[in-house]
């Protein structure tokens, strides 16, 4: 799968950094984004992110290993609004995490 | 990538998967069981992984049980290896980190040379490539496959990296398991694979200081935290969850026993968290075997390692029954060390039978 589903207000991105020979949860800053709070130019700047993800995505027993810093990136949304909710997960691993995914997890969306 | 409930591959763990298929409605189920099934095939032993090739700029293997190491300055940049600073046989450099991983990763070496007779990594005289000053103020170490990497730490929460013997020798020995049992990074085996590193890196610490079991403070990563941190080290093998209590970093979550084990889906399935009781049960055995760790239960773990019986997705009961098995084929079935053993996979709670 290489594309995002339509992602609509009701949409939650969780983004946290893990693994690491010293995963300690102060340091893996997990955020949560809702794109409720956000208008529709600011929501395709975060999915413009996400789908730079896409083809970076790890298996979960891949990412990691070897203590190996990744971003996960969890993403909770309802396709329609009345289906039930869904989730998807990216493993994004250290070294090929874009700069604005970086950027997003660490400071937020930034003007 | 996964998606849940979906047919995608996931994240979540089989046991959560097992019970949507065993109380979820038909959807749930079916979108479950076919998630499960990618999962294991996921999981399949494929055999004994090969390690690959050091870096560019590493010196070539040798069949002469002598460790080849090139060690290189990442300059503060992510871009590996970096560039070459020191080789084997030249003299030291005046850089504190550059030393450090030469010295340490020779020690790991001769560790593993002098006690089972390993030459380096993979058994065939594998270069030793390490990497200082990787990132700004970077607060990682790792092995990726090809060679060590080590950050400086931020100076506020971690020292730099290779500041602790057993640092440099755990991520050396994700290198050996790599070449062994290849066990998968995720929930148990992620946690056998993570507790491998931090028994056998304990064990070219205390080799390195000829203490005994009694003696050693079984605590990984010694002196890596700063001053300002309260904390010993980043985990305790013989009392996981007691290595540091800090306000910036928290409590040490550790398990050292079965009935506190933390089932959850960061981490790659609590892999860093668990291993505090394959840990906890090392230590024991250790302790109970007396005089130096490496002599007798450091040779029984390293046979259970490169025990064609050990699956790649071993559980932890699955490790413990070769750990005895290979007790009995070293010292005898009926023998003190198989019962030494068995009492401490007894005293962390994981079931042998």
């Amino acid at each position: 799968m290489r594309e995002l589903p339509p992602l609509g207000k009701d949409t939650v991105v969780r983004l946290s950094r893990q693994g690491g020979f010293a995963p300690l949860h102060a340091l893996s800053k997990p955020r949560e984004i809702e794109f409720g709070q956000y208008d529709s130019a600011q929501r395709g700047r975060i999915c413009s992110v996400l789908e730079r993800c896409l083809p970076e995505s790890g298996e979960p027993a891949q990412v990691g290993r070897g203590d190996q810093r990744y971003f996960k990136v969890e993403l909770r949304f309802r396709p329609q609004a009345t289906e039930q909710e869904d989730e998807l997960t990216l493993l994004i691993p250290e070294d090929k995490a874009p700069s604005e995914l970086v950027r997003l997890w660490d400071k937020g969306l930034v003007e | 990538m996964s998606r849940n409930p979906g047919t995608i591959q996931g994240v979540i763990p089989p046991y959560i998967l097992g019970r949507i298929i065993d109380h979820g409605d038909e959807h749930q189920r079916s979108c479950a069981l076919t998630t499960l099934s990618h999962v294991q095939s996921l999981l399949h032993n494929p055999g004994r992984p090969g390690v690959r090739q050091a870096p560019v700029g590493a010196l070539p293997r040798t069949d002469d049980a002598s460790p080849q190491r090139s060690i290189f300055d990442a300059g503060n940049a992510m871009q590996l290896p970096g560039r070459l600073v020191r080789q084997e046989g030249q003299a030291a450099v005046s850089d504190v980190a550059v030393d450090e991983a030469y010295d340490y990763l020779g020690a790991t070496f001769t560790f593993f040379n002098e006690v089972f007779g390993r030459n380096s990594i993979d058994g065939q005289g594998l270069p030793l490539a390490g990497t200082v000053h990787y990132g700004q103020d970077y607060q990682n170490a790792f092995w990726n496959g090809e060679q060590m990497v080590f950050g400086d730490g931020d100076g506020e929460i971690f020292n730099r990296f290779t500041i602790a013997l057993d640092v440099i020798a755990h991520e050396l020995v994700h290198g050996v398991t790599e070449s062994e049992a290849g066990l998968v990074y995720f929930n148990q085996s992620g946690a056998l694979n993570e507790s491998v590193s931090d028994v056998f890196g304990i064990l070219v610490k205390q080799y390195e200081l000829k203490q005994t079991a009694a003696e050693a403070d079984w605590i990984i990563g010694a002196g890596l935290l700063t001053d300002r941190i309260n904390g010993k080290g980043l985990r305790s093998m013989a009392e996981p969850g007691t290595a540091y209590d800090d306000p910036t970093l928290g409590k040490d979550p550790q398990p050292g026993h079965m009935r506190d084990y933390i089932e959850t889906r960061e981490d790659n399935g609590g892999v860093h968290l668990n291993s505090g009781i394959p840990n906890r049960a090392f230590y024991l055995a250790a302790l109970a075997l007396g005089g130096h760790a490496w002599e007798k239960a450091g040779p029984i773990w390293y046979d259970t390692l490169c025990d064609s019986r050990l699956a790649n997705d071993a559980d932890f009961a699955a490790f413990a029954r070769l750990t005895v098995s290979n007790a009995g084929r070293r010292f005898g079935a009926e023998s003190a060390e198989v019962r030494a053993v068995e009492e401490a996979w007894a005293g962390v709670g994981v079931i042998l039978s």
